[in-house]
């Protein structure tokens, strides 16, 4: 086993790029080559040129700029030096075997005995690209097949070749795993591996199938989506975002190498209209447009999409598909609809379950791994299996007999037993061999699901839940909707903190949604502000603020472990913790400005407390301030859990964990380190210089205002935030306590609720799920 | 009463805050480069020196505390050389020109280099701690009102279109790129160095500039104004000095003197309006030097932005063939504790060059000043 701490990665394409900015957002130096381009400027460009747009790239590839100066960017010309100290090297180049070969020749000679070779091939078996190559190259090498953008897509598939030393992989898989935070499939060395192969049959049978049955894309991509949890983006809709011209060159390679009786060769169809799209310039986002498109001709903004019936674009539908209304969230129903949607679901899925089932154990060992690849590489909710257990694998054999599709043998193996169940606590699922087997984690992975599986929680109410995690430590979990924050959720908190005082050692804040959580139950508040209880509204106020204080302020230590989104008060909730554990895509932020509110739960005085600190800026009361009051008022969200700490949401010691599956155990380990010796934090107290830095701020405010870019209740807003950030009223000479900052808190946050036009905000963002700039 | 004159001029490049060359250069270190060279080539005997006297917007973190004797000291001149730090914002170095000429004149001193500087990058323009007074804000907020405001309330008031904003922009940057095409800054430049760098060359200058290009920028200050970051000076970190001594001391010492001094006034104005502080000043002085605006062969009008220089020289009834011949503060920028001493060196320069008569130097100030400088060739 060794360490992989350099890597370097040929290929500055999108993949080739993509990956060498995980890297580097793991804090790893790496190396950047690309060919040198005919004529340029800089015989280093294509690399250089990358790096440059991936930090103008919106999703960004970097968790922060600054992850950018970790690459060395270079030509295979004049740098192969610089592969000498590689741990691990990853070719990403051009999808073309002889310059694949050509390029691992002069790897072999530049790369230190022992370093990792691994391609990032979607398309050529391994078995070819080590064809000819020294068995020294082959024992290093395997293939390692990332997913576009490599940062946030969590899949990696890897193939082990018959020579390769099975210690490369692992060194890799641990690396791919704990530093850039890859679920690691392993794959046979088949076409397409597990994701694609699945996926572009998926493909090509939902399009096929459209086109036979007569479906608008529209329709299609409504029965597609939701109702089998697949993005909303359908079918028709992800050829857009990875390119139609894509398609049938995927598409080609796998025909070519798959047998003449693979289900593939049976969904693959000449289709004209694609062929014409492609020719004129219409392959998608990238390009004119494709089977949506937003039609700017005439100055407008015309949401279109192309009828496969016409072959012409033409404004978008919303479809109305009896077979989706009536049978809302029972995919059985819809499969077995009479009409033209119901056949339509029936035969996709049918035949993509059926295809799911026949590659296990022809391109996977196991149908869990199935189900991974097709959750983390192509976003869906349900793996094929999982979608197999709530249809019953027997029923589903019925209906792939009745459309006349045969039914691959892994089915029949099933019979009426489920591929997963849980035994003993322990979640297990169905091997080829017919027999159960358990779902091994790996080493430093702890689910809060599997915990579940086999004991019930402290303390639960219907917004949240306290489990015992084990070792002295408790995890408080938020179960509402986007985990908003309500007086349930206060309550037990307020109630978890004493139990935890006597039961436990420590406290983590934990959940497993998408989203740590969204904040405040806006709704809520909404509908006491519509009655007029604002009592209501200020005592909820006021118990996020106590129980927030309780918990900085309680006998054990509290570690937060938030992963997406953690706004507003789950910003909050984070600012309180001794410490904080993140998932290094963690989305922090106080964005309550943003529906014209201030933040109410203690975020102004830790902001501030964390800003005041002394040497982290100049000198005087107003940096501190004006630095709170410029993140604050803008409702800034950190990107990454890395800008999250540049930001001071996160603190420069608190934890970043890049696998999502480990957040729990490295929070849980991050809070057992806390226990010996652990003392409360001493209050807060600050000078501030008051009304001055008051005026100061809302003179900047109205600046803003008059440049246009904040607006009218930006402006109200802004001078509401003034009056906490400076001390309402203050003197630099009398030091400010906590206590009076979460009054200043509350009192601005009270005369905002019953702004007109703060309600006008919440109600946007509730109603359309957009911030209204008013 | 004694003859004043300027006997020597020189000043840093002015480079971008932020992304300039200077960026890194911290600003008492870069007068104190500039006085070390000016003192060289001006030949001046240190111990001569009676004070220097140093202009500074923004007088903290590292321009703070008594800069001006820390500069004596980082420049190796002798420890009795006095050291004054002034501010009148913008107008600071003028000021410090004001300051040496009004002590040489009663007898307090022969020789003074009079200097500034203004890192702008190092030191945020309102300083770190804004602190207003919040009565002084509610009587009167323009006392605390930000210079691109003022810069759209004089072109409103002025009825200075955008359009004439831009081509003086455009002129600004052309008159500067030709003079550094030609090598006219050479003689006043002095090269900053840094480790193993050494930083000469202007770097807010943009000889490529266009009416067009400027047309496409947006109003930087007001959304429905007129004011772009293309008609304001840029933030810009620079040092300036120039050598003040009484005419009698530069002849018996063998210095050049470039030009007299023949008058010099302070005014204020509406704070506001700032940007018209330069008409008051200009023409307070020329009274006092007993001279009308047609009789000025130079002039540096320091170029705060577009909208104010052009309504200034409206209601001076300058021409614009006489202002600003290598450029202004738009295109050369603007460090604003060096811009007094270096339009003062400049316009005395250009007497000597040209073969002028009279000069004019003056600028606008925040909080609603101008000042003003008359010089008259030798």
């Amino acid at each position: 086993m060794s360490e992989i701490r350099k890597v370097a990665v040929i290929g500055a394409g999108v993949m080739g790029a993509g990956i060498a900015a995980q890297v580097a957002n793991a804090g790893l130096p790496v190396v950047l080559l690309d060919i040198v381009k005919d004529g340029a400027v800089s015989r280093s460009g294509i690399a250089e040129e990358a790096v440059q747009k991936m930090l103008k790239a919106d999703p960004a590839p970097f968790m922060s700029k600054a992850a950018a100066k970790l690459i060395t960017t270079g030509n295979i010309e004049d740098h192969l030096n610089l592969l000498a100290d590689c741990d691990w090297i990853v070719e990403a180049v051009i999808e073309r075997l002889d310059i694949k070969q050509a390029l691992y020749q002069k790897i072999d000679k530049a790369r230190k005995a022992g370093s990792v070779v691994s391609s990032n091939t979607s398309t050529i078996p391994l078995a070819s690209l080590t064809a000819g190559l020294s068995d020294d190259f082959a024992r290093d090498f395997c293939v390692t097949h990332f997913f576009n953008p490599p940062r946030y897509m969590r899949l990696l598939e890897v193939v082990t070749g018959e020579k390769t030393r099975p210690d490369a992989v692992e060194d890799v898989s641990r690396f791919a795993d704990i530093a850039l935070g890859k679920s690691v499939v392993a794959c046979k060395d088949r076409p397409g591996f597990i994701a694609n192969r699945l996926g572009v049959f998926w493909m090509q049978c939902a399009v096929a199938e459209a086109n036979d049955l007569g479906l608008e894309v529209e329709e299609a991509d409504a029965v597609i989506g939701r109702p089998m949890g697949i993005p909303k983006t359908g079918v028709f809709g992800l050829i857009d975002l990875v390119g139609l011209d894509l398609m049938p060159h995927v598409m080609g390679s796998m025909i070519g190498l798959l047998p003449d009786d693979d289900p593939l060769q049976a969904v693959r169809r000449d289709m004209p209209l694609i062929e014409k799209m492609i020719a004129e310039g219409y392959t998608g986002r990238k390009g004119k447009g494709g089977f949506y498109r937003l039609n700017r001709a005439g100055g407008g903004k015309i949401k279109e999409a192309m009828s496969l019936a016409t072959g012409e674009y033409r404004p978008q539908i919303k479809p109305d598909l009896e077979a989706l209304s009536a049978t809302r969230n029972d995919l059985k129903g819809l499969l077995s609809f009479p009409d033209k949607a119901g056949r339509y679901a029936r035969r996709v899925l049918g035949q993509t379950l059926a295809y799911a089932a026949s590659l296990v154990p022809e391109a996977a060992d196991d149908i869990a791994s199935v189900d991974e690849a097709m959750r983390l590489g192509y976003n869906w909710k349900w793996g094929p299996f999982e979608l197999i257990d709530q249809l019953g694998a027997v029923w589903l054999a019925e209906l792939l007999t009745a459309e006349g599709v045969v039914v691959p043998s892994l089915l029949t193996l099933a019979g009426d037993r489920t591929f997963y169940r849980t035994q003993d606590g322990k979640r297990q699922y169905l091997g080829t061999d017919g027999a159960y087997h358990d779902i091994v984690r790996p080493d430093g992975v702890l689910l809060l699901a599997d915990l579940k599986l086999d004991r019930q929680p402290v303390l639960k109410n219907g917004s949240a839940a306290l489990w015992d995690i084990g070792d002295g430590v408790a995890c408080f979990e938020f179960t509402s909707k986007m985990n908003a924050l309500d007086p349930d959720t206060m309550a037990l908190l307020g109630k978890s903190l004493k139990i935890v005082g006597k039961q436990f050692k420590a406290l983590v804040v934990y959940n497993e949604g998408s989203n740590f959580s969204a904040g405040a139950n806006l709704g809520l508040a909404l509908f006491a502000a519509n009655i007029a209880a604002w009592d209501q509204i200020e005592q909820l106020v006021a118990a996020g603020q106590e129980t927030y204080r309780a918990l900085k302020y309680s006998s054990f230590p509290v570690v937060g472990a938030p992963s997406g989104l953690a706004l507003g008060g789950g910003c909050e909730i984070l600012l309180h913790c001794d410490a904080v554990q993140a998932h290094a895509e963690a989305y922090v932020g106080l964005v309550e400005c943003g529906v014209g509110l201030v933040p109410a739960w203690g975020g102004c005085k830790e902001m501030l407390s964390r800003w005041s600190a002394p040497g982290r800026l100049p000198n005087g009361p107003m940096p501190a301030i004006a630095k709170v009051f410029e993140t604050v008022s803008t409702a800034t969200v950190a990107k990454s859990a890395a800008e999250a700490k540049e930001l001071l949401f996160l603190r420069p010691t608190d934890g970043i964990t890049m696998n999502r599956t480990r957040l729990l155990a490295d929070a849980k380990a991050k809070a057992l380190s806390l226990v010996d010796g652990y003392v409360p934090p001493q209050p807060i107290e600050l000078s501030l210089p008051g009304e001055s830095a008051r005026v100061g701020l809302q003179m900047a405010a109205e600046s803003f205002h008059r440049r246009g870019i904040a607006t009218k209740h930006d402006l109200v807003v802004a001078g509401a935030l003034a009056a906490v950030l400076s001390g309402n009223g203050a003197d630099i000479t009398t030091p400010v306590a906590e206590e009076d900052l979460l009054e200043q808190e509350r009192a601005q946050f009270m005369r905002l609720v019953r702004h007109p036009a703060t309600l006008a905000r919440i109600e946007s963002v509730l109603e359309t799920g957009k911030p209204l700039r008013n | 009463m004694k003859t004043v004159v300027i006997a020597g001029y020189a000043r840093s490049p002015f480079t971008p805050a932020k992304k300039g060359e200077l960026a890194g250069v911290r600003p008492d270190e870069l007068a104190a480069q500039v006085v070390r060279e000016l003192v060289a080539r001006s030949g001046v005997n240190v111990d001569d020196i009676e004070d220097l006297i140093l202009g500074c917007a923004f007088p903290e973190g590292e321009q703070g505390l008594n800069l001006a004797r820390l500069v004596v000291l980082l420049a190796d001149l002798p420890q009795s050389v006095g050291g004054l730090t002034v501010n009148r914002f913008c107008g600071s170095s003028m000021q410090s020109v004001h300051n040496a000429a009004g002590a040489i004149q009663m007898g307090a001193g022969e020789v003074f280099i009079c200097a500034g500087v203004e890192s702008m990058t190092r030191v945020p323009m309102m300083g770190y701690n804004p602190l207003p007074h919040p009565a002084l804000h509610a009587k009167l907020p323009g006392a605390y009102i930000g210079m691109g405001d003022t810069a759209e309330n004089v072109a409103r008031q002025w009825g200075i279109s955008r359009d004439q904003q831009e081509s003086f922009a455009v002129r600004s940057h052309q008159k500067a790129a030709a003079a550094q095409a030609e090598g006219r800054f050479k003689a006043e430049v002095v090269a900053i160095n840094q480790g193993n760098r050494s930083i000469d060359v202007d770097g807010c200058i943009r000889p490529e500039t266009t009416a067009a290009a400027l047309a496409e920028l947006k109003p930087a200050f007001d959304q429905a104004g007129s004011v772009t970051a293309g008609t304001a000076s840029p933030l810009t970190d620079g040092a300036a000095a120039v050598l003040v001594c009484s005419l009698d001391y530069a002849e018996k010492h063998g210095l050049t003197p470039l030009a007299k001094i023949r008058s010099i006034a302070i005014s204020g104005c509406a704070p506001e309006l700032m940007g018209i502080g330069p008409i008051k000043a200009s023409s307070k002085a020329l009274e006092r030097a007993g001279i009308d605006a047609g009789q000025l062969d130079v002039v540096e009008l320091n170029e705060a932005f577009a909208a104010q220089s052009l309504a200034c020289i409206k209601d001076l009834g300058l021409s614009e063939a006489e202002i600003n011949l290598d450029g202004g503060a738009i295109a050369l920028g603007h460090p604003l504790g060096a811009t007094g001493a270096r339009i003062v060196g400049k316009a005395a320069s250009l007497l000597k060059r040209t073969g002028g008569r009279y000069g004019l130097a003056t600028q606008c100030i925040g909080g609603g000043q101008g000042i003003a400088t008359v010089l008259e060739a030798v």
